[in-house]
């Protein structure tokens, strides 16, 4: 985009050079991260994996010495048509989550971006406060919200006129997922909605205006010129969107407590709970987080070649 | 410029209409909060909404503040959560460095296993988190659970990072350095400006993650006296297995808790839009 | 209302506390023999906020006056409390001593090793005294590892004015009440939308249970170790097929409701808090099944300390355990809790002594007078009589538990009763769904 003066070009070279010069920069400055890292996470990673292979339940958490099965977990959990409907619905819940959210997102960013200072921050305000809110409390507020008996939403389209008194919004598992996908959407996008905005003040306001100058038009600006220069954001942003939505957890949990039926409902998230602290079978249950994890890295893979691609 | 702002008017009028209507809806969950912590239980549970807290009173903020433990647990979620943006700032910040200014062995796989790493669920780990800090002695401390958190938020952080470090284009500070600053200043006067918004997104990210973060506190901080807002909120909501929840002192309990959130959000809110004056060092 | 309890229970507490540690002190020498090498400091992990601030008082107090050492007492949510008993107790350095866990979820704690064996004090803690359902959980070969803590029991709460307008009698029966809430509901007397003549969601197993038992029949049978499923036996048909015809003909209530908060429904809220009796109000049953704690929640709204409060109306409610048809009450699932010493803990000693405290005559009526049901018999007068009392005595003299069995809390945790239940409610074939989730859940029974 800039155009460089032989002589920029020839700085260019030599720092170039220099970074090769002194190899070792690279890893002092990754060995913090690499440091926590491994100690926060090295450890249970590979207590998870054997774990996996073990039976692995209370009683062996109280002592009793578990028992090597090798595959059998996986054998199992992948032999029960119940993981194979909750994986289906966790890919549909994840994907159409991610996608109404990463789009609302960047409305809102560009729509930050495109109002004055005032209007602006109480749009911020707005939306920060959504983010702020304690998962606890936003779940309880959302669970009145929709509540069968005293829920202002009944309320709210009763008094529309249509007759929605005593509707049960979690009883069917569509509509249980439509109140899901609405409190999940509303408290991702401020966060998609942050990370572009701050993307696009990247954007020099001059490069816009010789764009509008030239005659382009909003749309065109759009693709041409914001969405380059958002994407390395954008990427990544979406790509933790599908992480997150993938295996939900505290929205889902809440809501089946609030009272839905539960084996129609369960998602990733609770499903691993369930095996887990529910159940107390560790192996299974890290069983199914060694595949969710790999079912992960296979959703997002794409993206990740692409990001490794653009990366090199 | 201003010839052109006049020529926009009508739109910009009509964008921030729709802004103004999209804060709204935004927002209002969180009024119903704010609403409902003014209101008594008795309210709460009627049919016909109470939209307005007229009648309404600060007794349910005095019966949370007379329970006694809010500020032992606020003073604990501050420190948790500052340790936590700070280091983890810090970190990913000298990492995205080297992934995206660096080419060096193993940085391919560095990348991958940062991003792996965040794929990994959650809800099966505590046991092993238990473990680990039963092991180093750090059950019931603000170190234990921090180097928890930043693990958790560091590899997002990095990601984040780097796509805004990759957005500052190294032509950049390689003029500055030809204009005769040393490598140092160059980074600091002309790369790091544009950065700040990066970092206080993500800034703002972790701070959330680490505020809100429940699981690996019920599990690391077995201590009532070590308790953070979250599970001091869960109390709450749970006191009793005999005795109806009230609601009214857990929204009241619920305001108390994003009450910080927004004061750090007031204080680093000027710097995400600072780059925008920074990006005029661009052209 | 929580606040005036506790002032009475101060006052209690105190007033036994001298009694109760003068009285300690005298009758067990031996006691402060076996804690005398060196005063143990131990921690108590209590289960939700049940357990008044008077009583966690007076056993700071009484344990420190007997052995030296300090008590500490640790409040654990009950969502929570399964999580942390997996982590902590097994980790010697960290667990709790002594620990109170629900009495459906002693089985599976008791059952992998969690608790010391404490046979040795059973009779000197209240032996045959104590509640036998929850005695049962806490055994394991014959072995006390867990003893009972409090009960409650399930019974039920109506409005006197519906049940007097639709002119049906409190009933002595299991089927004159079963008729008597199909009436009200059909009569809807008050003519409010979707009303309840008895108010029991779909997925509320905890109640509905007591059909099945009530008829003869019972969750799981052991037989030789084994645990089996007995949905589908003739007497927990009849029950269920009883309650499908509740589902159908009294109950409104949502097809996915649990136990949750019924007692709203009982409840007409809005007369007051909007000043105007036209509008619509939240009552929507004639009748919940409930613990008796319930009645803490319900009530007219009343103006107190200028703050709207809940309170308890005889003219308007009323109480009655839920009777069988043999002349008995019916037999209704049994809530409260178990507590024990954990086996990695290393002050036995001092667990011991603590348990002697919360067994002794004294801390034993303070839970009666504070409405938790005593573990021990011989002071369930404590409880006062009241008609709350009363009700809870008499639903609790019949009581169940769940089945002890090692895979309890796995049946619990994967919602398949909760599943059944809720398709018994949509009017499903109650023998085939019976005889499908006997299948399902008798490998879980036993620990598969």
């Amino acid at each position: 985009m800039t155009v460089l003066s032989p002589a920029r070009e020839q700085a260019a070279a030599e720092s170039v050079l220099r970074r090769r010069r002194r190899p070792f920069a690279p890893y002092l400055l990754l060995l913090p991260t690499v440091a926590i890292l491994l100690l926060a996470l090295g450890y249970p990673l590979v207590w998870q994996f054997w774990t996996s292979t073990q039976k692995f339940g209370l009683a062996q958490q109280f002592g009793r010495p578990p028992q090597f099965v090798g595959m059998a977990n996986y054998v199992q959990l992948f032999a029960d048509p119940q993981t194979w409907a909750v994986v289906g619905r966790s890919i549909a819940f994840c994907l159409i989550n991610a996608a109404i959210t990463v789009v609302l997102g960047v409305l809102v960013a560009l729509l930050m971006n495109a109002i004055g200072t005032i209007s602006r921050l109480v749009l911020q305000v707005a939306m920060l406060l959504a983010w702020a809110m304690p998962v606890i409390a936003s779940m309880t507020v959302w669970i009145w919200l929709f509540d069968w008996h005293r829920g202002v939403a009944n309320w709210l389209l009763t008094a529309a006129g249509l007759d929605f008194t005593n509707h049960n919004w979690l009883e069917q598992p569509l509509s249980f997922y439509f109140v899901a996908t609405v409190i999940v959407v509303w408290m991702s996008v401020p966060f998609v909605a942050f990370s572009v905005y701050a993307g696009l003040t990247q954007i020099s306001e001059e490069v816009m205006e010789a764009a509008a100058l030239d005659g382009a038009s909003p749309r065109q600006r759009f693709f041409a010129i914001i969405l380059p220069m958002v994407r390395p954001v954008l990427m990544i942003v979406t790509l933790l969107q599908v992480i997150w939505d993938l295996r939900v957890f505290a929205q889902i949990k809440m809501l089946q407590d609030a009272g839905a039926p539960t084996a129609s409902t369960d998602l990733l998230g609770t499903y691993i709970y369930r095996l887990g602290v529910g159940a107390s079978d560790f192996g299974m249950a890290s069983a199914l987080s060694i595949f969710v994890l790999v079912l992960t890295v296979a959703l997002s893979l794409f993206y990740v070649l692409h990001l490794m691609k653009e990366d090199s | 410029m201003r010839t052109q702002r006049r020529r926009f008017r009508p739109g910009r009028l009509a964008a921030s209409l729709i802004a103004i209507l999209v804060a709204a809806a935004w927002a209002f969950p969180v009024y119903w909060m704010l609403n409902s912590s003014l209101l008594p239980n008795t309210v709460l549970t009627s049919t016909t909404p109470r939209f307005w807290p007229w009648g309404g009173s600060l007794d349910n903020f005095a019966a949370v503040f007379a329970e006694g433990s809010f500020w032992p647990a606020l003073g604990m979620s501050v420190a948790i959560t500052l340790t936590t943006v700070v280091f983890c700032l810090l970190f990913a910040f000298l990492a995205a460095l080297a992934i995206s200014r660096f080419r060096f062995r193993g940085r391919a796989s560095f990348v991958l296993a940062v991003l792996f790493i965040q794929m990994l669920p959650a809800e099966g780990l505590f046991i092993a988190q238990y473990k680990l800090m039963s092991s180093l002695s750090l059950l019931n401390t603000v170190t234990g659970v921090s180097i928890l958190y930043v693990a958790a938020v560091v590899p997002f952080t990095i990601w984040m990072l780097r796509g805004f470090v990759a957005g500052v284009p190294i032509e950049l500070e390689e003029a500055a350095m030809v204009d005769g600053l040393s490598r140092t200043q160059a980074f600091f006067r002309i790369t790091f400006p544009l950065l700040a918004p990066g970092l206080v997104a993500s800034g703002v990210y972790a701070f959330l993650q680490a505020w809100n973060e429940f699981t690996v506190a019920l599990v690391i901080l077995q201590k009532e006296e070590y308790r953070t807002l979250p599970l001091w909120l869960r109390g709450f909501v749970q006191a009793s297995a005999s005795r109806a929840t009230d609601w009214g002192q857990v929204m009241a309990a619920s305001t108390l808790v994003a009450v910080p959130v927004i004061i750090f959000f007031m204080i680093v809110q000027g710097r995400l839009t600072s780059g925008l004056v920074a990006g005029a060092v661009k052209g | 209302m929580k606040k005036m309890l506790s002032v009475v229970a101060l006052a209690t507490a105190s007033a036994l506390a001298l009694g109760g540690c003068s009285s300690s002190a005298a009758s067990s020498p031996t006691a402060t023999d076996s804690a005398s090498a060196a005063p143990q400091n131990i921690t108590l992990w209590l289960a939700g906020g049940d357990t008044p601030d008077a009583l966690r008082e007076y056993l700071k107090t009484t344990y420190n006056a007997k052995t030296g050492g300090t008590l500490t007492i640790e409040e654990q949510s009950w969502g929570d409390l399964v999580t942390k008993l997996t982590t902590a107790l097994p980790d010697p350095n960290n667990t709790p001593d002594v620990v109170e866990v629900g009495n459906t979820q002693s089985p599976t704690f008791t059952n992998v090793g969690a608790f010391a064996d404490i046979s040795d004090m059973y009779s000197e803690l209240g032996g045959d005294k104590l509640l036998p359902s929850f005695v049962e959980v806490g055994k394991v070969d014959g072995k006390n590892y867990t003893l009972p803590y409090y009960f409650g029991s399930r019974y039920m709460f109506y409005r006197k004015d519906i049940w007097k307008a639709a002119g049906v009698e409190v009933p002595t029966t299991l089927d004159q009440f079963n008729a008597a809430v199909k009436t009200i509901a059909e009569k809807n007397p008050k003519n409010i939308k979707d009303f309840s003549g008895f108010f029991l969601g779909g997925q509320d197993w905890r109640n509905g249970i007591s059909w099945i038992f009530a008829n003869g029949g019972d969750l799981a049978k052991v037989d030789g170790g084994t645990w089996t499923s007995t949905l589908s036996d003739p007497n927990s048909v009849k029950g269920l097929t009883q309650l499908q015809d509740l589902y159908k003909s009294a109950s409104h209530a949502p097809k996915t409701m649990t136990d949750q908060s019924v007692y709203l429904y009982l409840n007409d809220s809005d007369v007051l808090a909007s000043g105007d009796t036209k509008t619509k109000t939240s009552l929507a049953a004639a009748t919940v099944m409930a613990p008796g704690w319930a009645h803490w929640s319900i009530g007219d709204l009343v103006k107190k300390d200028g703050k709207e409060v809940r309170q308890w109306n005889d003219k308007t409610f009323g109480v009655f355990a839920l009777p069988g048809n043999d002349g008995k009450p019916a037999p209704v699932f049994a809530g409260g809790s178990n507590i024990g010493i954990s086996a990695a803990s290393k002050n036995q000693a001092g667990a011991r002594e603590l348990m002697k405290i919360i067994f002794s005559a004294e801390y034993q009526q303070m839970l009666g007078k504070n409405g938790l049901g005593p573990a021990n018999s011989d002071y369930v007068s404590s409880l006062g009589d009241d008609e709350f009392a009363k009700a809870l005595i008499e639903s609790a003299s019949n009581s169940k538990l769940t089945p002890a069995a090692p895979g309890w809390a796995t049946v619990e945790a994967s919602g398949k009763l909760e599943e059944f239940f809720q398709k018994i409610a949509e009017g499903g074939d109650v023998a085939t769904l019976a005889k499908q989730y006997d299948d399902i859940l008798t490998p879980m029974l036993n620990g598969k």
